[in-house]
């Protein structure tokens, strides 16, 4: 494979950041198809057109996901990426590798593929671009019989979970998140590997409101964590760090002087549901009015600490925005243990009655939130078999339209809906 | 009442030779038996391909099924 004459995508190396550019330029030493990759993308930059195909048949035996095709459409040219097939490898929860399995990674994938890597893509996963269709199975052999690991989700699969760093470095996580990701990603094997819905569908675990893999942005059920009783005050700590003694933000915001802490103005005032006050030197919450956003806990963390009767949130239908606008997920079951000891059984249950609606009623390439949009949120808790409580809406009294059903009201109700219409015209 | 896995197989199949488009989703296979669950179509499905009478299509984002003989044609022709 011969370099290319690249003009315009050599002006991206010339800003303050670093350069995929040079990433791939650096990356052609060794695997010549690479410089394809760079022809491809300069005749993309000329003709204000994408060169890649995309999808196809190619995966591993048995697996209907971890494996994207792509192919050039104009591989005469740029023969090293006639085949350019991305592959997803599942990453470990909280993303903890030890240098010995990265570097037999990478070892893999210089012998299998073109070795350019994207470390992590959206969803989590490990993305391997570039392999030849001839190499997939090799490849996958190698992976999984020498290194134990798997392929991760893609189509219209569950995709690899995902979950924060958790109780392993955070003291603020409400729930075992790498343990809860773990024994679910294996519970749900064959979801991941073979299709089962009608698009994608996405679990992300968050231990606390902070929400570190931004659960509630963008997946389908986001697992966060959260408390019941009532925040735990240190009221000496409080008092250290009115006084200028402990850092506030646990000294993030060191790097300049922002003047002298100030309780009210950085912790009461900006508390959401306006719960807090001092009364002397002591600060009061109204725990029951708490909406549990954690920004008191992360100003003063060696005061403040979340409850000690700990589960999580459950919201369902976030979704980036593809086809419908973005869309945060909606709070569904305000708390909910999790628990390994009984095998995280209520969860599951709830994910499963998510699924067994979804799939008979969500349309072709909706995910599960918009499925939610178009039934309405009162048919989708019904559905569930929950109780509506005043949190799952985001904006109290906004529609004022009620509609009862007849067994909703007391002694119920007659109504000729064709003796209404000939009265009143649709 | 709902078809046996055997029927259900070669119910799928059928609609697989025979639509108008090569790649279906699995939604479209849930008219084959309207009486089985999703779940089971879904199975089913699954353990077509494993047999090799199906094969799965993924534009990334989507995974679709297909007759192996009609997809690998139109595959040629991309």
């Amino acid at each position: 494979m011969a370099k290319h004459e690249t003009p315009l995508l050599d002006q991206l190396e010339g800003g303050p950041w670093p350069s995929f550019v040079s990433d791939l330029k650096h990356q052609a030493e060794t695997k010549p198809e690479v410089y394809d990759i760079l022809g491809q993308l300069e005749l993309s930059y000329k003709d204000r057109i994408t060169h890649w195909k995309h999808g196809g048949i190619v995966g591993v035996f048995g697996y209907g996901g971890g494996i994207v095709g792509r192919y050039s459409d104009v591989p005469e040219q740029f023969p090293g990426v006639e085949h350019f097939h991305t592959i997803r490898v599942a990453q470990p929860a909280s993303k903890y590798y030890s240098t010995e399995n990265l570097r037999k990674l990478m070892d893999l994938w210089e012998k299998h593929g073109s070795a350019v890597t994207n470390m992590h893509g959206s969803t989590g996963d490990i993305i391997l671009l570039g392999c030849r269709t001839e190499a997939l199975e090799p490849f996958f052999w190698d992976l999984t019989h020498e290194m134990g690991q798997d392929l991760g989700g893609s189509g219209s699969n569950l995709r690899t979970p995902e979950c924060c760093l958790g109780t392993s470095r955070c003291e603020w996580s409400c729930y075992d998140t790498q343990e809860t990701c773990y024994h679910l990603t294996l519970h749900y094997q064959d979801e991941i590997h073979r299709p089962a819905f009608p698009y994608k569908f996405k679990f992300k675990f968050s231990g606390c409101a902070n929400d570190c893999v931004a659960a509630i942005a963008r997946s389908d059920i986001s697992v966060i964590g959260t408390w019941r009783d009532e925040i735990r005050i240190d009221q000496a700590a409080v008092k250290e760090y009115i006084a200028g003694n402990y850092p506030s933000n646990g000294g993030s915001h060191s790097g300049r002087d922002w003047g002298p802490f100030d309780i009210q103005k950085e912790v009461i005032d900006l508390c959401p549901t306006e719960c807090m006050w001092m009364e002397g030197d002591e600060l009061k919450i109204d725990d029951k009015e708490c909406t549990r956003c954690m920004h008191c806990i992360n100003v003063l963390p060696r005061a403040l600490r979340p409850g000690a009767d700990q589960g999580a949130s459950i919201l369902v239908g976030a979704k980036a925005p593809i086809l419908d606008g973005a869309q945060m997920s909606t709070l569904i079951v305000p708390f909910m243990k999790i628990e390994k000891e009984n095998e995280f059984e209520e969860l599951i249950e709830f994910i499963e009655t998510v699924w067994d609606w979804w799939m008979e009623v969500g349309k072709n390439r909706e995910r599960v939130g918009e499925t939610m949009q178009r039934i309405g949120l009162n048919n989708f808790i019904k559905i569930m078999g929950l109780e509506p409580i005043p949190q799952m809406i985001r904006i109290p009294r906004e529609n004022p339209y009620v509609f009862w059903a007849e067994e909703e009201v007391e002694g119920g109700f007659d109504r000729d809906i064709d003796e209404f219409r000939a009265r009143h015209a649709a | 009442m709902p078809l046996s896995d055997d029927e259900l197989k070669d119910a799928i199949c059928e609609k697989a030779a025979k639509s108008p488009k090569p790649q279906l989703y699995i939604k479209d296979f849930y008219k084959c038996d309207p009486d089985s669950k999703p779940r089971k179509i879904k199975n089913v499905a699954n353990e077509l391909v494993r047999e090799g009478r199906l094969m799965f299509w993924s534009s990334g984002s989507t995974t679709m099924y297909a007759d192996p003989s009609r997809i690998q044609n139109e595959e040629k022709n991309r």
